[in-house]
């Protein structure tokens, strides 16, 4: 179910994970009380490290998404906070289409369009509001 | 299984060794009867000079069994063919090319010591059978000529041959901690025998401290008294010379 | 939170006759890390490692594994007892079967697991009375991987692992690795010129050339810091503007200036924008180029 990441993305791996988790709880294919995979199976089987996994699963429990239940492993969050994420990432989504499909109007290539949201972010980053 | 590894090594030389030595005492066996029916063509006191000298004691030693197999064989043959397979029973080891698996071994959690010790344990000890099967022959085949070898005269030179070709051995296995091919251990080591048989012959003074004199334990056979100083000097040269690789081994870098 | 390192260097110095393989070498492994050893050849990865092992003396400097010292004859000792090592070469003993040198080894480790030893000799496919000489490359690999992961040993050292092997029998090594790795909570310290798999399994990485550590790190964080910057300007780029810590490399192309910042894109934005570029474009660096550019720099 879940996808090899892609390690020469530049994408940090467990970022990548998150991602495709909280992808999975969208889509519906892991639902809420559902276990996922442990650890240890789950980086032999896409052959990442296992504190790599670790981390991703820490970074959902903390944002919420998932549950860490000692022993037992991890399950997706029976409250409704993801779903809050879902919508508000449905939102973002409809925004991003539409700023998209206006640079497209004006003849910015995808590449283009690409590293300007990566220099918004890397200047979002740093003082915390949007510049200009 | 160190042991086994080290035996599984040295194996093929210990057996070619083992089937030089064995032939070799067995042919000497063997000429005998033919020896004994040239002597009376050796012409009398004839030649002069150390070549006649020579020929006479020859001829006077082997009118009789016992004396013909120290000077044809403990005296003339037997020396250089055990010095060969002392030199290659004492060469390979970890440094040596062909050795596999050398990075694996040192990555054992054995110390470098442990390791030759154990190497040179065992060629010693297939030394040490090579001579003891050789010489036992003599005693075992002497009557299929009609003649009578006592097995303490073969035992007791057997122990000269073993502590004497122990040197060599220490040398060749000293050498090959150094170079990390195959020959030039065994050409060193053949190199310096050469010498050291050169020297014997050139400086007669030097003949009753050379190895070789202990090699074919001629003090036992002309006076009976094992050469004790002989043996214990050996032992002592070849203790030396296996320090000297512990510390050579230690040091190298792989 | 205090992190226990398994290997340490400090300042680690090799000199082969005329030639300098290691000049002053820092790396330090956290325990529990699959820690990457990335470098050209003859950077100095094997020298290095023949020295935590015992099988090289430093020439200066500091090694140390478990807290013991590498080029003292007992602590060596003790250190390959709690130590797996495989060599770039794979060189095993070609006389003996897979069997017999399954037997070799375990008789120098107490607290060999059979377990694990049954376990790969399945999963691995290898037959116990094949000589090792007619095994292939990936085979002798795949052995060498079982005598050292079933040693119970708290550390794996692995010269170029996967090295000559096709991408199949990579894939099974690294998946060995890292399923081992999770099980038994081992430190793996793995040398590669393979940087994709490094990229994929490492949790940390250093990058060394010339017999030095250029850079050295936990990889997300590496992956967070490392940035291209590319800036236009109206007129011709300006020279000289960057050079300050936090940037590896600065690149003037007529009035392009690509910026590889070590330290995160921000403070290059800031210069960026007082020097009036017209446009910047930031973007991610990937594992391979960060080698790239970090070993080119020192030419």
């Amino acid at each position: 179910m879940l996808l090899r990441p892609n390690p020469a993305s530049g994408v940090p791996i467990y970022l990548q994970l998150m991602e495709q988790v909280k992808h999975a709880i969208e889509t519906g294919a892991l639902r809420a009380g559902e276990q996922l995979p442990g650890i240890r199976p789950l980086a032999e089987e896409l052959v990442i490290n296992a504190n790599t996994v670790a981390k991703a699963y820490r970074e959902l429990e903390h944002e919420g998404v998932i549950e860490l239940r000692h022993g037992a492993g991890a399950f997706v969050s029976a409250n409704s906070r993801p779903k809050k994420a879902t919508e508000t990432l449905r939102a973002g989504q409809a925004v991003v289409a539409d700023a998209v499909r206006k640079l497209r109007d004006r003849g910015v290539t995808n590449e283009e369009i690409r590293r300007l949201f990566e220099a918004e972010l890397a200047g979002v980053a740093k003082t915390g509001e949007p510049r200009g | 299984m160190l042991w086994y590894k080290a035996w599984l090594d040295t194996r093929w030389r210990f057996l070619i060794g083992l089937g030089l030595l064995a032939i070799s005492a067995a042919g000497i066996v063997f000429a005998y009867p033919r020896v004994v029916a040239l002597l009376p063509l050796v012409p009398a006191s004839d030649t002069g000079g150390e070549l006649g000298r020579r020929i006479r004691e020859a001829a006077l030693l082997s009118r009789e069994f016992r004396g013909y197999i120290w000077w044809q064989w403990f005296h003339q043959t037997a020396p250089q063919e055990w010095t060969i397979a002392s030199v290659l029973l004492g060469t390979g080891g970890l440094v040596a090319q062909g050795s596999s698996g050398a990075l694996f071994t040192l990555s054992m959690p054995v110390s470098r010591t442990r390791l030759l010790a154990v190497r040179a344990a065992t060629g010693l000890a297939e030394l040490f059978l090579v001579a003891l099967a050789a010489v036992v022959l003599l005693p075992l085949l002497a009557p299929a000529v009609g003649e009578r070898y006592a097995f303490a005269d073969a035992i007791v030179h057997g122990l000269c041959m073993f502590a004497a070709g122990a040197v060599f051995f220490n040398l060749a296995f000293l050498l090959s901690t150094s170079f990390d091919d195959g020959w030039r251990p065994l050409l060193i080591t053949l190199a310096a025998a050469v010498v050291l048989a050169t020297c014997e012959q050139v400086f007669r003074g030097l003949e009753p401290y050379s190895v070789f004199t202990v090699m074919s334990g001629d003090l036992y056979f002309r006076t009976g008294h094992l050469p004790w100083l002989g043996i214990a000097a050996s032992a002592g040269v070849s203790a030396a010379l296996f320090s000297i690789s512990t510390v050579n081994l230690a040091r190298r870098d792989f | 939170m205090a992190e226990s390192i398994v290997v340490e260097t400090v300042e680690l110095h090799k000199r082969y006759g005329a030639v300098d393989a290691l000049c002053g070498l820092s790396l330090r492994v956290p325990a529990g890390s699959i820690f990457g050893f990335l470098g050209r050849n003859g950077a100095g990865k094997t020298t290095t490692i023949k020295i935590l092992l015992g099988m090289a003396h430093p020439g200066g400097g500091r090694a140390t594994v478990f807290g013991l010292a590498a080029d003292d004859r007992a602590a060596s000792v003790e250190i390959r007892r709690r130590t797996a090592f495989v060599s770039d070469e794979k060189d095993l003993y070609d006389g003996m079967t897979v069997a017999e040198m399954i037997r070799f080894t375990a008789g120098f480790f107490p607290r060999w697991r059979g377990d694990l030893e049954q376990r790969y000799l399945r999963s691995f496919e290898l037959p116990p009375d094949r000589k090792v000489k007619a095994l292939s490359r990936g085979m002798r690999t795949k052995l060498a991987l079982l005598l050292s992961l079933s040693r119970g040993a708290e550390l794996l050292v692995l010269d170029e692992p996967t090295a000559g092997l096709d991408p199949a029998m990579t894939e099974e090594v690294l998946q060995a690795l890292v399923g081992h790795a999770a099980r038994e909570g081992m430190t793996i310290f793995f040398s590669s010129h393979q940087i994709a798999e490094v990229e994929q399994i490492a949790d940390a990485v250093a990058i060394i050339d010339r017999g030095r550590t250029i850079v050295a790190g936990a990889l997300d964080e590496l992956r967070e810091k490392f940035r291209r910057v590319q800036l236009v300007f109206a007129g011709d780029a300006p020279e000289g503007a960057f050079d300050s810590p936090g940037v590896a490399r600065v690149r003037r192309n007529g009035r392009v200036l690509t910026v590889l910042a070590t330290a995160g894109a921000e403070s290059i934005l800031d210069r960026g924008r007082a020097l009036q570029a017209v446009s910047m474009d930031v973007v991610p660096v990937t594992l391979k180029e960060i080698f790239l550019e970090s070993v080119a720099a020192e030419d």
